[in-house]
């Protein structure tokens, strides 16, 4: 069973440190809700360890069992079993999906998939999702709506295999119906092994995938990691709490443009002088 | 100078063609298929009431100095593909003039220009008439050290409310010495109208490859795919047989990227 191990990862991005020393582990199999208020770096996580090159790691470690993927390209890491499910998947005008589709699962897997094998996995996939079979011919996401999106998100999911997926709001822009499609493709891909965390802010998602646990990150890392319990506590009464029984300041993100000016302004004034 | 009049619904397939021409046609589907273009041509057509035409071209040898004229009749739609592989400096001018009401242009090219090619294709478009629709899709990949300016212009004179015109203008960018250019302009002199510009010169995208290269695939195979996605859309214009012509062209062309 395929374990993710995060160990003590500091993130820039553009100079700013984002993640301030991330810890945890997670293994296939297991549901884990990454929960915490916006702006504290749950998808700067998600973006590092996909190894994204705007997201630069300066300390720690990110490995896949004993595979270190600190160092390795975004490509080899999807090859090791990693996914990341966008929060906002990309349009690419004239790449067609479903050409982009078997490229990806033609990296993936180990031996070439026969064009007749590909089009018999996406045609029951996007069944299964319940999404028009012209979405896969179609310009990859190109004036698709937000749910769109999402879904073609979970049918690169279903086709490409990984060991552990990273859901990034995939619940945003998805109708109670859309939800529920998802969630049970999530779920019956938890049954075959797979281990999941996911970014959301409805607890509706979290009903009905059922998380084996909970993590809250503020301020950069990792502040609790608990039972699924945490969910409805959250969901129900907010941040505070941390604040006053962990004793830790959950930070605002502060308006630059003031200091901006002041600074100028001081500037001129010591020139002056 | 020779004129031919197209008044039955027909496939014309003209493989040699004097350097002046005219088409006229009447309310009929036609399309027209050419394979490279004479030097210093002119090509014109007439559109007639209800007349619709599928023009494709497929330029894979030079292309110099060649100026497409349509004039478009009441309810008349002309279709254009147009796949640009020529080599060297080449030149070419469209002007279409939308001269009644539901008279509507639909643009759509493809260029490649790589080693020392130098290209600059106009494409202007005249709103002569209320309710006249036009967009115009110019797609661009450029390499080694060539050149390529997308320009034109959308007229909407005055008193031409309803009518719509879009322009869309990118080019993909790869080498340092490419020389790449994108001005859609609009000259616009009515109120009641729609219209909209677009255009993007650069490399291709940081969050594009990211999202690619997340599914497996590396970095050479996500370049490969986001400019196929410039060129390989022209393809629907044309018929099989010049599809895979055309695709293995584009392959050959784009094999040392």
């Amino acid at each position: 069973m395929a374990t993710l191990k995060i160990n003590d990862l500091h993130v820039q991005v553009e100079g700013k440190e984002i993640l301030k020393g991330v810890s945890f582990s997670m293994s296939e199999g297991e549901t884990v809700a990454l929960l915490g208020p916006n702006g504290h770096g749950k998808s700067t996580l998600f973006n590092a360890i996909m190894g994204h090159p705007r997201y630069k790691i300066t300390k720690g470690s990110i490995y896949l069992d004993d595979v270190d993927l600190t160092h390795m390209t975004t490509d080899e890491r999807a090859r090791a079993g990693l996914f990341l499910g966008l929060q906002n998947p990309a349009e690419v005008p004239g790449v067609i999906n479903s050409d982009f589709l078997r490229a990806a699962v033609n990296a993936t897997s180990e031996e070439r998939v026969s064009t007749y094998k590909f089009y018999k996995l996406l045609d029951s996939a996007t069944k299964e999702l319940k999404m028009p079979f012209d979405l896969a011919t179609r310009s990859l996401n190109e004036g698709f709506s937000g749910g769109e999106k999402k879904r073609n998100e979970i049918l690169q999911l279903m086709l490409l295999n990984p060991k552990i997926a990273m859901l990034d709001e995939i619940d945003s822009g998805l109708d109670v119906d859309a939800i529920q499609t998802v969630a049970d493709v999530i779920n019956k891909l938890e049954g075959e092994g797979k281990g999941f965390l996911v970014i959301s802010h409805y607890a509706r998602l979290f009903d009905l995938i059922k998380p084996t646990r909970a993590i809250v990150m503020v301020n950069g890392k990792i502040v609790l990691d608990g039972d699924p319990s945490l969910i409805k506590r959250i969901d129900q009464t907010g941040y505070e709490f941390i604040k006053a029984e962990l004793g830790i300041n959950i930070e605002k993100e502060e308006n630059k443009m003031n200091e901006v000016s002041i600074g100028s302004c001081a500037v001129r004034e010591s020139i002056k002088k | 100078m020779k004129k031919i009049i197209v008044d039955r619904i027909s496939n014309l397939n003209l493989s040699t063609y004097e350097s002046e021409l005219s088409f006229e046609f009447a309310s009929v589907d036609t399309s027209l298929y050419l394979h490279n273009l004479k030097s210093e041509s002119n090509l014109n057509f007439e559109l007639l009431e209800n007349a619709v035409l599928y023009l494709s071209f497929f330029v894979d040898s030079t292309l110099e100095n060649v100026k497409i004229n349509a004039n478009l009749g009441k309810n008349s739609k002309i279709v254009v593909y147009f796949a640009d592989f020529s080599v060297q400096k080449n030149k070419l001018e469209a002007t279409i003039n939308l001269n009644d009401e539901g008279a509507t242009c639909e643009w759509h090219l493809a260029s490649l220009s790589s080693n020392k090619d130098n290209k600059d294709i106009v494409v202007n478009i005249y709103h002569n008439h209320p309710s006249t629709f036009c967009r115009i899709d110019n797609y661009g990949v450029c390499k080694d050290e060539g050149k390529l300016q997308f320009s034109g212009i959308s007229y909407i004179l005055k008193g031409c409310h309803q009518s719509k015109s879009h322009q869309n203008a990118k080019i993909v960018v790869f080498d340092n010495n490419c020389v790449a250019k994108a001005k859609p302009i609009l000259k616009i002199d009515e109120n009641d109208i729609e219209a909209s510009h677009a255009a993007s010169v650069g490399k291709v995208s940081d969050e594009h490859i990211f999202y690619l290269t997340s599914r497996g695939l590396n970095l050479e195979e996500a370049k490969m795919l986001i400019t196929l996605g410039y060129l390989k859309p022209i393809l629907k214009g044309f018929n099989e047989s010049i599809q895979n012509e055309i695709d293995s062209l584009i392959e050959r062309r784009l094999s040392n990227v």
